[in-house]
């Protein structure tokens, strides 16, 4: 049990400051975008009419969720922001799949993967909102509907960050714990692979979808 | 001396996990079987279509399981995760922490399971509209959910932060007040914007082809029921780190607690009854899409009225830290 919580750090000081690097998240990492690069090279290489099994995946992960953009977006933003959500997506998954290899373990899990995405989503979102609407319409809104809400409306957007970085890593922490106690009490017969292929497979998938889907809602919101 | 505070650490870390896993697995359970149930209504409706309902089904449940998840993690941190430097403060930071978790929990596992109810439904009566359904089903639980993950950041801070500078004498009870207030603020908004998201799932069900405004109209109708569960959060944060004069008085400490015990409960009405408001709006457009700017007119007063007695519960909150 004594791995629960246990972090590699690096701490390096800097100006008097101390800076902390998670080492096994940023590995972890590292790999994910390895194998979505390998992915990518992969389907895309031998392109053809009827397509090989590579081929096929591919273009499923991006033509599913280029419609799904495009319900939330409209076509002419879609366009533009597609790419983004289905690479986000893609990283996602692969990030709370990547658990269910012995030894590995989820960047998720790690607060600053799930967070700095929250802020790269919420900056983009309001980027957008700016640039269709106008600065000035865009600050009108946080005084609606009365001049004093706006203290209000302030936490309210600064909130979704924290709601959605925590919705995720709270998610793929607890399945991790919860394999790691399981796993711990049956001495790891028999159970873990079927709690790997639930909280791995199938609440990891839902999660990241979850989170790519309210990042899309989080920009749409903003354009209307 | 030091030995007894350790004993009280344990103590508090063990009753903080019981309390943050037990209360944390009503809601959520009540959800999931919410959502069964209605799963079971819709495969008698329409059983040529069951494997889609039941696919759905399982996605609602565990997305409505996600509230218990988070108290099993706030229960597991509590009581694996070691106590560098034990003080009295810690053992009120980690009683609070659970009440907070457990607390959370609690709406927001009954809250996902409306969305989920409504959209198996809506699988039997518009098969066409499944992967719509499922969509809307998600982001709807997830905004329900939100409360939820507050008090879990509430939780993680209590645990995590270092509270040790600040004096006893009255940051237990602000401590003990941070962990009620957002915990106790999350039941109800939870409950409203599950309402609201399950009559989203329905209007959608009805109505495929008005899947946009409704989704939109959602969104507006669950950011608004939230608000009373942002007082929540702003009541906690400002107990947890406004940093207080040290008291030995018992007074002005049991003001702060009651201040988050005013709050908390005072926002579980408004939360629902806006929610409940918001819902019938959402579910109306369904049926009539022409009326949507009376409807978001309507929608927002009643909001705005029934969230008065919230207001009041904040404004004596605030009273309850600052002038007494």
């Amino acid at each position: 049990m004594e791995e629960l919580g246990k972090v590699h750090q690096l701490i390096v000081p800097l100006l008097g400051h101390k800076m902390t690097f998670n080492l096994d998240a940023i590995a972890y990492t590292w790999i994910v975008m390895i194998l979505l690069i390998l992915f990518g090279i992969f389907s895309t290489r031998k392109r053809s009419m009827v397509p090989k099994t590579m081929q096929v995946l591919g273009e499923l992960f991006v033509s599913k969720l280029y419609d799904l953009t495009e319900d939330a977006l409209g076509e002419k933003l879609a366009k533009t922001y597609a790419p983004l959500t289905i690479a986000l997506f893609m990283f996602l998954v692969l990030c709370n799949w990547i658990g269910i290899i012995p030894h590995l373990e989820e960047p998720t899990k790690d607060l600053n993967t799930p967070l700095s995405l929250g802020v790269l989503g919420f900056v983009i979102a309001h980027y957008v909102g700016i640039k269709s609407k106008g600065i000035k319409d865009y600050t009108k809104e946080y005084f609606e509907p009365f001049f004093i809400m706006m203290p209000l409306n302030l936490i309210g957007e600064l909130a979704k960050i924290v709601s959605i970085s925590f919705r995720l890593f709270g998610n793929i922490m607890g399945g991790s714990i919860i394999i790691l106690v399981v796993s711990h009490l049956c001495f790891s017969i028999l159970l873990p692979p079927f709690l790997n292929a639930f909280f791995g497979l199938f609440v990891g998938a839902i999660q990241a979808f979850v989170f790519t889907m309210l990042t899309i809602v989080y920009i749409s919101v903003q354009v209307k | 001396m030091t030995l007894d505070i350790e004993i009280g650490v344990k103590i508090a870390t063990f009753v903080g996990a019981g309390i943050s896993m037990g209360m944390g697995a009503i809601g959520a359970a009540i959800g999931e079987g919410y959502t069964a149930a209605a799963a079971n209504s819709a495969l008698s409706r329409n059983p040529d279509n069951a494997g889609d309902i039941l696919k759905n089904m399982l996605v609602g449940q565990a997305v409505a399981e996600s509230a218990a998840i988070f108290s099993l993690v706030i229960a597991m941190l509590l009581l694996f995760s070691s106590t560098p430097n034990p003080q009295p403060i810690t053992i009120w930071a980690y009683l609070a922490a659970g009440l907070c978790m457990g607390f959370g929990a609690i709406g927001s596992g009954v809250g996902s399971g409306f969305p989920a109810a409504s959209a198996c439904e809506g699988m039997a009566r518009q098969p066409a509209a499944g992967r719509r359904l499922t969509t809307s089903m998600l982001v709807g639980s997830a905004v329900c959910q939100t409360t939820s993950i507050y008090a879990l950041v509430i939780a993680l801070i209590l645990m995590f932060f270092d509270f040790t500078k600040q004096p006893f004498g009255p940051t237990w009870a602000a401590l003990m007040g941070a962990g009620l207030s957002t915990g106790i603020a999350a039941i109800g908004p939870a409950i409203g914007e599950g309402k609201v998201a399950g009559a989203c799932c329905e209007g959608i069900a009805r109505n495929p082809s008005s899947a946009g405004p409704i989704t939109n109209l959602m969104l507006l109708g669950q950011a608004v029921s939230e608000t009373t569960g942002i007082y929540g959060l702003l009541i906690s944060f400002i107990l947890l780190f406004k940093g207080f004069a040290a008291t030995p008085d018992l007074a002005p400490a049991f003001g702060l607690v009651s201040a988050g015990l005013c709050m908390g409960l005072g926002a579980i009405g408004p939360g629902i009854g806006e929610g409940l408001a918001a819902s019938s709006a959402v579910s109306w457009l369904g049926r009539n899409a022409e009326a949507q700017p009376i409807l978001i007119r309507s929608m927002l007063v009643g909001q705005a009225v029934s969230e008065s007695t919230g207001i009041y519960s904040f404004v004596v909150a605030l009273v309850l830290i600052f002038v007494m």
